[in-house]
């Protein structure tokens, strides 16, 4: 066992020794580290190091959490935590962390991404290649964020394990006017894969196509999403398949399971797997994670669960505890079979949105939200971009546009930026039809 | 107090100095905070921690490079110094970054809590929040969907710089955060209500959280049972103080942030309207001339309040649209420097773990002469939009919606039934140039910023008194 393990299983002793009934703590040693660009040249590098180790700890029903720095002071907050437990109050819904002992996939994480060498100059193979796509006087800025975290996780019912996470992100927007713009993400979990020209590239042949945009019309469209774009909506969902958002209604799902929500070509799951940036082997209750088909061809087969709101809708933990509730982890679309330029001959006229942000709801139960697409918007007439179009905004609502999908590419991309795109996903080129965009007034 | 090893942070600036440096930092943050969370009438969890690390900023070569870490030795800190300074040599930048000049200050500050939250045990927090839930779940009123939590934090922080600033401070963030989901008829209304004060456990004992959100369901309720749809076109559009404060926030606190204006926020959080050579610059009319919104840090016991900033500069209102005219930019030392000015004190971190970045603190719309009851009485036929639900803004800050959550019709000056959701969605040169009446009671509400990568969410106020916009696009 190695000392970080120990020393998380002596904070779980710890607990138990004082009488909790349940104890887990997670150890995470992070190194993060970030570079951020703009008008072409690096703003700054930034890098943080952390030592944390998560606990929580039941007793008689009572759940209390607290966290450790650097394994200081650890009886001190411990027993501080435990007199908490003791004056909190009952939560009778709480049903246990997961129990038993179990085996894990081993971690592929990539230790080169502890440190980069010089991160410049991914930077600059990004700027280079938007330049190339929409000439020497694009303006590009961005983030190039590298992480890795040793977890060490021991629980008092049985769980322990060591995982390895890693993950590379370029994030780049390239400006070719002051009003035209592309934006291109490169995520991976190690620098093998890493192409950053490819986000660059992307970012440049967008922003290129986006000069000289016109005021767009308000009206009903079908609409080409980007995987850029379709992220940020695949991100909404998965959170709204947590159980945790159903209980409080901030979700569309709320008793719809086994109902259809989506059209039938509509399967998503939600799946931490090896390539993703947020990749693991187990959740924070230890329970090994897995891939879980929350939609299947358009109807809603589960939502994600920790081991307390399982019971509470009397089904399995999908291993998606977060220290206090469920949470996605990384939510993939399942591809459909044509390309990217087949689904773009099936439009007449349409628009194609490369990115948005901004996505807000009116109300979470029906799902009537806006989101301002950023970026690249085209008008498609007869499967060619006609034109770069500006100050449109997707207003519709998010359970019609489940419906209303009626294809997606065979491509796919990970995707991930910022908190727009968040949690991470594996989203394909979708069309959509009669989707509704307004217009300021 | 006191928790902070400030010898450690000054050990780590000495070692700074002794490197080939323009300008380094040291920034300690100690933070207890707790959270209790309430769902559906049980509490979920209680969360106390302590957080407590420090980051190291270095400017070198025209350069910058920032480290942090929560492991107090000396050795860390050589190693976090080693790093930034070596990462700010790394940029080789074309064009040098400088800091705007200043002076070093040496000085103390704190906001002192009338209820300690230090003194308050858990169990009442527990119950008094626990009472909230009480009161909303045995209303007539269906709430199915109930959550509120309150985040407290207490922060020590410790400000050190190569210019022999040394700065002591601790503030105590008090906040609470209720969203309610009522339904009525099966159809759900939702509303979501957030406070936040920079004081003790008489905030909580201020806010009277209770009476606000029964207030909020049984306007759900209503909205449910007797909310019309509006007929779209032109009409005067009357705004509470939450939707005057959350405009003035969007389309004048955001594009007004240099480091957006200089293109720093590019790939995020986005660019502004206002940008060198652009349109819209210092000097350019945006809004009618009784327009005037300011940016306020030293309001007293505001969510945004402090004295001096993260880079050690002592904190000052700034008048961000004056008289309908852009009039001043939000800064830090970097774009003050760049813009040939010296900075406001605009530039926060929320944590040791964060990069200080350009901030709005509390933002708000100056009072006018009318009273809301003029106000009201003075349009023939409009919307009284008192607060909002769904919001957003393009990031130019320049194309937003606002759709109302508590609205009714005007109609010959007297308030009629209510409107369900109404939408403006229009540009910030209209609505600014559309406000014709302006009342003279400003109001508050705490708000939490979203900027920066790491997202950075920052305590601040939203406010302005009720205004009129005079003949705008509703649907």
């Amino acid at each position: 066992m190695s000392e970080a393990l120990a020393k998380t299983e002596a904070i779980v002793k710890k607990g138990k020794r004082l009488g909790a009934d349940e104890v887990i703590a997670e150890t995470t040693f992070g190194r993060s580290r970030q570079t951020r660009f703009s008008n072409n040249q690096v703003d700054i590098t930034v890098a943080w190091d952390n030592y944390v180790t998560d606990v929580a700890l039941a007793w008689h029903k009572r759940v209390v959490a607290t966290q450790i720095q650097n394994f200081q002071n650890i009886d001190k907050t411990i027993e501080r935590l435990f007199r908490l437990a003791k004056v909190s109050k009952e939560n009778p819904t709480y049903g246990g962390i997961a129990k038993g002992k179990f085996t894990y996939a081993t971690p592929t994480s990539d230790k080169t991404l502890q440190e980069l060498e010089n991160p410049s100059e991914h930077i600059f193979e990004a700027v280079e290649a938007a330049r190339k796509e929409a000439g020497a006087e694009v303006n590009a800025g961005g983030i190039l964020y590298t992480k890795y975290a040793d977890v060490y996780l021991v629980s008092s019912e049985g769980p322990i394990g060591h995982d390895a996470r890693s993950a590379v992100e370029l994030s780049i927007r390239a400006f070719s006017q002051i009003d035209a713009s592309g934006h291109g993400v490169e995520c991976c979990s190690s620098l093998k894969d890493f192409k950053p020209s490819r986000a660059g590239e992307k970012a440049g042949q967008i922003a290129k196509l986006a000069r000289k945009p016109r005021q767009g019309k308000e009206g009903k469209y079908d609409i080409i999403f980007d995987p850029l774009f379709f992220g940020s909506m695949l991100s909404t969902w998965g959170t709204m398949a947590s159980a945790f958002s159903v209980m409080i209604q901030l979700s569309i799902f709320v008793n719809k399971l086994g109902q259809k929500v989506a059209s039938d070509i509509v399967t998503l799951r939600d799946n931490p797997a090896e390539y993703s940036v947020n990749n693991r082997i187990f959740d924070e209750e230890g329970y090994p994670v897995q891939e879980n088909v929350f939609i299947n061809e358009g109807v809603l087969k589960t939502y994600l669960h920790n081991t307390s709101t399982a019971k509470i809708f009397k089904t399995k933990t999908t291993g998606n505890a977060g220290l206090v509730q469920p949470a996605p982890w990384n939510i993939e679309m399942d591809p459909g079979d044509k390309t990217r330029d087949e689904l773009f001959s099936q439009v007449k006229r349409g628009l194609y949105l490369t990115n948005t942000w901004y996505t807000r709801f009116q109300n979470y139960a029906t799902g009537d939200f806006s989101t301002i697409p950023r970026d690249g918007i085209f008008l498609i007439d007869h499967g060619e971009i006609k034109q770069s179009l500006k100050d449109l905004r997707l207003s519709d609502n998010a359970l019609s546009l489940l419906k209303q999908i009626t294809d997606t590419s065979k491509e796919r991309q990970h995707v991930h930026w910022w908190i727009e795109a968040e949690p991470p996903s594996l989203a394909p080129y979708v069309l959509a039809r009669d989707i509704q965009m307004t217009k300021p007034k | 107090m006191g928790t902070v090893d400030k010898d450690l942070v000054d050990y780590a600036l000495n070692y700074a100095r002794s490197k080939k440096i323009e300008y380094a930092e040291t920034r300690a943050h100690s933070t207890e905070f707790e959270q209790l969370v309430i769902k559906n009438g049980t509490l979920d969890a209680f969360i106390s921690t302590v957080d407590k690390g420090f980051c190291v900023r270095i400017l070198a070569d025209g350069g910058l490079g920032f480290a942090s870490s929560n492991k107090w030795t000396k050795d860390e800190a050589r190693i976090l110094v080693d790093r930034a300074y070596r990462s700010a040599r790394l940029a080789k930048r074309e064009d040098k970054i400088s800091f705007a000049d200043e002076k070093g200050v040496d000085t103390k500050w704190r906001v002192t809590q009338k209820k300690k939250i230090e003194d308050i045990p858990a169990e009442q927090k527990i119950a008094e929040l626990m009472e909230i839930d009480k009161a909303l779940s045995s209303q007539e009123i269906k709430i199915p969907g109930r959550i509120i939590s309150c985040p407290i934090r207490l922060t020590e922080k410790y400000f050190t710089n190569s210019e022999g600033s040394a700065i002591s401070s601790f503030v105590p963030k008090i906040a609470a955060f209720a969203f309610i989901t009522v339904v009525e008829n099966g159809k759900p209304e939702q509303a979501y209500k957030q406070f936040g004060r920079s004081a003790g456990w008489e905030a909580f004992d201020e806010w009277n959280m209770t009476e606000t959100l029964l207030h909020e369901a049984r306007i759900l309720q209503r909205i449910i049972r007797e909310g019309k749809a509006v007929q779209p076109g032109k009409t005067d559009l009357v705004c509470g103080t939450e939707v005057t404060g959350i405009a003035s926030h969007e389309s004048c606190g955001h594009p007004i942030e240099a480091d957006r204006i200089l293109g720093r926020e590019m790939s995020q959080a986005g660019r502004s309207f206002i940008y060198p050579g652009g349109p819209y610059w210092m000097g350019t009319r945006i809004g009618n001339d009784i327009v005037t919104i300011v940016d306020d840090p030293t309001v007293k016991n505001s969510y945004g309040y402090y004295e001096y900033d993260d880079e050690g500069i002592k904190a000052r209102r700034r008048y961000l649209y004056k008289d309908g005219i852009i009039d001043e930019f939000l800064h830090n030392r970097e774009t003050a420097a760049k813009l040939g000015t010296r900075s406001n004190g605009s530039s926060r971190a929320t944590n040791y773990d964060r990069e200080a970045i350009v901030r709005m603190a509390n933002t708000f719309l100056l009072p006018g002469d009318w009273t809301d009851k003029e106000i009201i009485e003075d349009v023939k036929h409009g919307i009284f939009m008192k607060s909002f639900t769904e919001w957003n803004i393009d990031d130019r800050r320049f194309n937003q919606r606002y759709v109302g959550r508590e609205a009714f019709l005007i109609e010959n000056g007297e308030l009629k039934h209510p409107v369900a959701r109404p939408i403006i969605e229009t540009t910030t040169k209209t609505w600014w140039s559309s406000v014709d009446a302006i009342s003279q009671k400003v109001e508050f509400d705490a708000a939490t910023c979203g900027k920066g990568d790491p997202m950075q969410g920052a305590p601040v106020y939203t406010g302005g008194p009720v205004i009129r916009l005079k003949e705008v696009y509703v649907r």
